[in-house]
C-alpha cells in the first residue's frame, strides 16, 4: 500500500504541473533568412498569415501597447479633434471604408481577412499583401533610396514607401497620401501633410510588434506614437489547418452604400 | 509574459463579435432588437456579407414582408459552423438581431435557428465592435 502510495502521490503532484505547462503554449522564436535577415513570414514548410489586430494606435484596450497616448493626449489641432469627434457622433457613416474605399495609410493593418509579407532581397523591395480587397504595398529597399519630390508624387491610398533594417527592425517611411480615407475606423483625421514612419519587430514567432510615428502639421501640432501587437495565425479563417489568406472583396455584393444613402435620406 | 498570453488570448477574443468594413451603428440599430420566423427566398454567399431574404406575415397587415439579412464575411460565418448548403430556398429558420436604423424590413442577424433541425449558427454580427 505505502509502495502504491508512494508511486502515486508524485504523480498527483506532477499532474497539475504538467497540465499548466501544457495551458500555456510555447513561444516559437523568431525566424531567420539564411542571410541573418529576420523572416517577417512563414519560415520554410509552414503556413499562416498575420490576423486582425485587436488593438488601436491610442488607448490601452485589446492588443494596444501600454506606453500609447490616452485620447486626451493626442496632439490635436482643434479642428482636426472637432471633426474626429463629429465622425464618432456619426457611428462611421461617412467612413470611406464602409463604402469599400482602401484601407490607405496605417489602417492596412487594422482590417481583417489577413496579411503575408514578402521579402525579396535580391530586388530590393518587400510587399505587404492583405487578403482585405487584396490591397498590397510596396517597399522600396535600395539603400540610400530617397522618396521623390513632392511636386512629383502623386497622392494615393497607401502614399510611396521606402523601408530599411534598424538591427532587428524593419523601419517603413511613407509620405504622398491622398486624403480619401481614415487612418482608423473610428474616423482620426490627416492631411496631404501626413508623414507615416512603421517600424515592424517580430518578438518571437507569433506576434509583430507595429509602433507607428504619425507627423501631420496640418492635422496635429506635434508628431506622436502609438502601436498594437498582431498575431500569427496558421488556421484558416474556418478553423481548418492551414494558414492561408482567403478572397474578400468588399465591392463584390456590396449593399451598404444604399442603405446609408437611404438613411440619409438621398 | 503579455506576449505569451496573446495567442490564447486572441483565439478567446475570435469567438466573439466579428469587425466589417463598416461599424455596426452606422446602420442597424441595436435598441431595435427584432426575432422573425419565415421562409427562405434567396441566399447571397458573397464578401463582404452573406445576405439571405425570408418571407414573413405581418400579423398586423396580414401582408408577406420580404426581410433582408446581413451576416459576417463568407469566411467569418464559416468559422460559426455555417457551410454554403446550411441554408436553402424554402428553409424555414428563426432570426434574432436588429433592425436597420432606416426602418426598412432590413436587418442584422446575429443568430439564425435552422426550423428543421433546430441547429442556431451565430452570424458573425459586427454588433459590439468598437467604431
Amino acid at each position: 500500500m505505502s509502495r502504491c502510495l508512494s508511486v502515486v502521490l508524485p504523480v498527483l503532484l506532477v499532474l497539475p504541473v504538467l497540465a499548466f505547462a501544457q495551458s500555456e503554449p510555447e513561444v516559437r522564436p523568431t525566424p531567420y533568412a539564411p542571410d541573418g535577415r529576420v523572416n517577417l513570414d512563414a519560415a520554410p514548410g509552414d503556413k499562416g498569415f498575420w490576423n486582425v489586430m485587436r488593438g488601436s494606435v491610442f488607448g490601452t484596450g485589446g492588443t494596444s501597447l501600454p506606453t500609447n497616448l490616452a485620447f486626451g493626449e493626442i496632439p490635436f489641432q482643434d479642428w482636426a479633434r472637432d471633426l474626429y469627434l463629429y465622425r464618432q457622433s456619426r457611428n462611421g457613416l461617412d467612413d470611406p471604408h464602409a463604402r469599400c474605399f482602401p484601407a490607405g495609410g496605417m489602417r492596412f493593418f487594422t482590417v481583417p481577412n489577413g496579411l503575408n509579407i514578402v521579402d525579396q532581397p535580391e530586388l530590393d523591395r518587400m510587399f505587404f499583401i492583405s487578403g482585405e480587397n487584396r490591397d498590397w504595398r510596396r517597399i522600396a529597399m535600395e539603400p540610400g533610396r530617397q522618396h521623390p519630390p513632392e511636386d512629383e508624387i502623386i497622392p494615393s491610398y497607401f502614399g510611396d514607401s521606402i523601408g530599411w533594417w534598424e538591427g532587428e527592425t524593419l523601419v517603413v517611411d511613407t509620405v504622398g497620401f491622398n486624403e480619401r480615407f481614415w487612418m482608423i475606423r473610428g474616423g482620426l483625421p490627416h492631411t496631404r501633410f501626413l508623414h507615416l514612419v512603421e517600424r515592424f519587430t517580430r518578438l518571437d514567432y507569433d506576434t509583430l510588434r507595429y509602433e507607428v510615428t504619425i507627423d501631420d502639421t496640418g492635422a496635429y501640432t506635434e508628431p506622436w506614437s502609438g502601436g498594437w501587437l498582431i498575431p500569427w495565425q496558421t488556421v484558416n479563417y474556418d478553423n481548418s489547418p492551414g494558414g492561408e489568406i482567403h478572397e474578400y472583396f468588399c465591392h463584390d455584393n456590396e449593399r451598404d452604400s444604399e442603405h446609408f444613402d437611404q438613411q440619409e435620406g438621398r | 509574459m503579455r506576449y505569451r498570453s496573446l495567442a490564447l488570448s486572441v483565439l478567446l477574443l475570435s469567438a466573439g463579435p466579428a469587425a466589417a468594413h463598416h461599424s455596426f451603428s452606422a446602420q442597424y440599430d441595436a435598441d431595435q432588437p427584432v426575432g422573425l420566423t419565415g421562409a427562405v427566398t434567396k441566399v447571397e454567399w458573397n464578401n463582404p456579407h452573406v445576405y439571405f431574404y425570408i418571407d414573413v406575415l405581418n400579423e398586423e397587415t396580414g401582408r408577406i414582408e420580404s426581410w433582408a439579412w446581413e451576416m459576417g464575411a463568407p469566411a467569418v460565418i464559416q468559422r460559426s459552423g455555417w457551410t454554403r448548403n446550411s441554408m436553402k430556398i424554402g428553409d424555414l429558420v428563426t432570426v434574432e438581431g436588429s433592425r436597420a436604423k432606416n426602418g426598412d424590413t432590413h436587418g442584422n442577424a446575429r443568430s439564425v435557428i435552422l426550423v428543421r433541425t433546430g441547429e442556431r449558427l451565430g452570424a458573425g454580427s459586427s454588433q459590439g465592435v468598437t467604431p
